[in-house]
């Protein structure tokens, strides 16, 4: 041996310590031989899995387990046990391969086994049996489908037969002219006019339901409102539809029922006019397609209406001054127009479903229930249009006036204008009293012209203007002298006065008492007369002297004073003094005068003869003897027999 | 809104305006006219600053409380040719804005104030003319409401006023009203007689501007003389600093 280093070489892996001695020395546990680890490792095969490398593995595990075993076949009696399986298992599938090797062998003879290949044998189901099955398979295919049909026919018989649709189509129809919305399960519908610009607290909320059995509809019809069970109160005007709906609508108890607003003038205890409020007969004649409820519908929103338009006035009534006090008593307000004249609104709502409803007073006044509608409305528009302000930056509030009120170098009193403001009673007041100065009016000029025969008065009023102010004119004219002259005034009817210009520019102001508007007329009659006259006079030649329209003369009169006029014939011989007063009658004295006079002698103070041209003395003629059709005509004819034939 | 014509009143020397104005007003008042309420026209000047070439510019902004809710304004270009604006009150603000090209002259803010008569289809209104606390003279406005042409009421009104100031008052139109010569349309130069037109109420602001150009010219002139007992001030720039005025809004401020 040379001198050779020794290397040691060990397994980094200690062995397991089997013992420790009582001097310290420990016992190691023999690291596994060669065919101990074998052993593991075989025990390790699973033989279930059949795969070529495993057996390959087997062969050779199986190969050194037996030269292991020879060897080791006293010591180690445990490893015996996996290798026993492993020989078993081992020799069985040894077994296994010698029969199949001689299965092959023989099949390769062919004398005594065949090898043929297997056939797909069909299934063992009888036909039958499919049949029976397709059909039942069929038949509830069949059965989903009839159902349906069946269910399809029957909504359109439904249709066809009955006269209200679904209730699908009827909801389709109430969403078409009314707000719903669907909160929860139920559908809660608006009819108040808060999306128009109305501020009223009375909220307009209506529910939607299904509706029950015909028959149910026709006995809770008779239950009026209040009821808290859901399925009456369709208030369908007392009268028992046969057709129900097949939705129904609730409307709240205070809404139900019919309103409207009455608006009557009072002259101490004796209607003068009135008008009916209410929004019954507008809007489109929707009933004839829909069901019972848009009737409910528009009578709730009626009421609420008229609700609103109350409490408006009501509150305006209570706010304002007015030199006479207004007074709101219960569902009432009575607003003084003129002395003695009352306007009185009231707001009459009725809930029981009589059908003898009193009959509609005559004297309708639809200007002022369209008025009171228009009022509102405007009231409710202004709430919810604002003008925009150009340049947008500008403040939000002010009208497009005002705002141009700057740039056009507006001045106080155009300012001043702009800020006044009329409630909604103050309009309607003005409103009515100018409708019964107006009625006032007509009345005095008619009455005029009926009993004044001789100049005719002819009034011809202007068919536009505006809610407080009319105008109407006048003409005074004689019949067959229309060339001659005619009188013209015109007067302009406010709301409690009048004011007259006549045409030479005088502008007179009258009150409400229809006598002054009388007395005017007799004057301008008068002076209509007179100047006429000497028109007249003119065509026929005769000179007139002097005409005065107010004489001072004869006793102080009620009314005006007398006008006069004097005329001399052609060629001087005759005078002609006509003096007309305007007592309630109108009243002309004619009187004649001829010159030379007759009863001119001369005496020693006067005695030369030709005194006798300076006129005699005025005789009165019967004017009303005199042949003629009007004071004119009678003129003419005297001028005419007073003129004398000499060159 | 009705014509307008301004009539600057003689100061006769030792009586002081006040004492005038007192006069006048019992006159007015014994005559029948009625005292209803106060009036106020005042004019500021903004100039710009002159760059080479161009002459300073002037914006004279004026309120007349007649017409609460507007702003007028005048632009002098400095060579004679005006633009007039009238505009809602939010103008004042805009030229507040406008202090960088325009600077305000404050020295010159001029106003006329004094009491407003009523006397039927007239209005006359008796104004002192004050420049800075300074009194500068009386200026005395009459409208007649009902006519809009100056050639229609020229010699009723000149009758008014002659007849209750004591002054002789010149047949001749005020030189506001002088005919004029302009290019019509077509190019050619036309007499245009400023009597006949539809009155409006900037010819009375431009009316002032023009009376209250003169006081301001006279206090210059007097400035530059030496004389003249209510001429201190202006060149100088004394007087208290100016309050900007507040832009005229609503209706009663004035009145």
């Amino acid at each position: 041996m040379s001198n050779s280093v020794n290397i040691s070489v060990e397994t980094t892996c200690e062995n397991q310590i089997r013992e420790i001695a009582y001097d310290g020395t420990e016992l190691y546990q023999p690291p596994p031989t060669l065919s101990e680890s074998l052993a593991k490792c075989a025990a390790r095969i699973d033989f279930s899995k059949t795969s070529l490398d495993n057996i390959k593995k087997e062969e050779k595990s199986a190969a050194a387990a037996a030269d292991d075993d020879n060897k080791d076949a006293n010591q180690f009696q445990e490893s015996l046990w996996p290798w026993d399986a492993v020989r078993n298992k081992l020799k069985d599938a040894y077994t296994e391969i010698c029969v199949l090797t001689d299965v092959i062998s023989i099949a390769k003879d062919k004398r005594y086994l065949v090898l043929d290949p297997l056939l797909e044998e069909p299934d063992d189901t009888k036909p039958i049996v499919q049949v029976y099955s397709r059909k039942k398979a069929i038949s509830q295919a069949a059965q989903v489908l009839l159902g349906g049909a069946e269910r399809i026919r029957n909504a359109h018989s439904e249709q066809r037969s009955r006269n209200v649709s679904d209730f699908h189509i009827e909801l389709l129809r109430l969403r078409q002219n009314w707000r719903l919305k669907k909160v929860s399960n139920a559908i809660i519908g608006d009819l108040s006019y808060r999306t128009a610009g109305s501020k009223f607290g009375m909220s307009g909320t209506f529910e939607v339901t299904k509706a029950e059995d015909a028959l149910d509809d026709e006995n809770s019809g008779n239950n009026t409102g209040g009821s808290a069970n859901s399925s009456s109160s369709s208030s369908n005007n007392g009268m028992q539809l046969k057709a129900s709906s097949a939705l129904r609508v609730i409307v709240p108890s205070e809404l139900q029922g019919v309103a409207y607003i009455k608006v009557i003038t009072q002259k101490d205890q004796e209607d003068l006019c009135t008008a009916q409020v209410n929004l019954m007969g507008h809007g489109q004649n929707l009933t004839a397609q829909v069901g019972v409820w848009q009737k409910t519908l528009e009578f709730a929103q009626n009421v609420l209406f008229c609700k609103e338009l109350f409490a408006q006035l009501a509150r305006e009534a209570i706010q304002l001054q007015a030199p006479i006090p207004h007074v709101v008593i219960g569902n009432q307000i009575r607003a003084t127009l003129l002395p003695n004249i009352q306007l009185i609104i009231s707001l009459c709502h009725s809930t029981s479903f009589d059908s003898s409803q009193p009959a509609p007073i005559n004297d309708h006044d639809h200007v002022l229930e369209h008025s009171l509608h228009q009022l509102l409305r405007e009231v409710h528009y202004k709430n919810s249009h604002h003008p925009f302000p150009h340049p947008a930056s500008a403040p939000l509030g002010p009208s497009k006036k005002r705002m141009l009120a700057g740039p056009t170098a507006a001045d106080r009193d155009a300012l001043l204008d702009m800020t006044k403001t009329q409630t909604i009673l103050e309009q309607i007041i003005a409103q009515a009293q100018h409708i019964f100065m107006r009625k006032r009016t007509q009345y005095v000029l008619d009455t005029l012209a009926r009993d004044v025969k001789d100049p005719q008065i002819v009034s011809h009023w202007n068919a536009m203007n505006s809610p407080t102010m009319s105008c109407v004119k006048i003409n005074i004219v004689t019949h067959g002298y229309d060339a001659i002259g005619r009188t013209s005034l015109v007067i302009h009817v406010k709301e409690r006065s009048l004011k007259c210009i006549c045409r030479d520019g005088r502008v007179m102001r009258l009150s409400y008492e229809p006598q002054e508007l009388r007395d005017l007329i007799l004057c301008q009659i008068n002076s209509h007369q007179i100047s006429c006259l000497v028109s007249l006079a003119r065509c026929m030649a005769w000179t007139v002297l002097s005409n005065s329209n107010h004489l001072g003369i004869g006793k102080v009169e009620p009314l005006g004073n007398a006008s006069s006029c004097l005329l001399a014939s052609p060629n001087s011989d005759r005078m002609i003094a006509v003096q007309i007063r305007c007592d309630p009658q109108i009243d002309v004295k004619v009187y004649i005068a001829r010159s030379p006079r007759q009863d001119f002698f001369p005496s020693p103070l006067v005695p030369e003869k030709f005194w006798e041209n300076l006129g005699g003395n005025f005789k009165e003629v019967r004017f009303d003897k005199i042949e003629g059709k009007s004071f004119l005509n009678k003129m003419e004819f005297l001028m005419a027999s007073l003129t004398s034939n000499t060159a | 809104m009705g014509v307008t014509v301004l009539q600057p009143y003689p100061l006769p020397e030792g009586k002081s305006g006040a004492h005038i104005i007192d006069h006048l007003a019992k006159r007015l008042l014994s005559l029948g006219a009625t005292h209803a309420g106060q009036f106020l026209v005042d004019c500021e000047t903004f100039i710009s600053t002159p760059q080479h070439g161009t002459p300073a510019r002037a914006v004279h902004v004026l309120h007349n409380s007649e017409y609460p809710a507007s702003t007028f304004s005048i632009i002098d270009n400095g060579n004679g040719k005006q633009v007039a604006l009238v505009a809602d009150s939010i103008f004042d603000l805009l030229m507040l804005k406008m202090t960088s090209t325009f600077t305000s002259k404050k020295q010159t803010k001029i106003e006329s104030r004094g009491a407003r008569f009523e006397y039927g289809d007239f209005v006359i209104k008796l104004g002192s003319v004050t420049m800075m606390e300074h009194f500068k003279g009386i200026l005395i406005e009459i409208e007649y409401r009902p006519c809009v042409t100056l050639s229609y009421c020229w010699e009723m009104i000149r009758e008014m006023l002659q007849g209750f100031l004591g002054i002789n008052v010149a047949k001749e139109y005020p030189t506001y009203f002088t005919t004029q010569t302009i290019m019509n349309a077509m190019g050619q130069q036309q007499l245009h007689a400023k009597q006949n037109d539809i009155y409006e109420p900037m010819d009375t602001v431009k009316q002032y501007l023009e009376h209250f150009t003169n006081y301001r010219k006279h206090v210059q002139i007097h400035g530059a003389m030496g004389g003249g007992a209510s001429s201190v001030g202006t060149v100088g720039g004394g007087g208290p600093g100016g309050v900007l005025l507040p832009s005229s809004v609503g209706m009663g401020g004035r009145s």
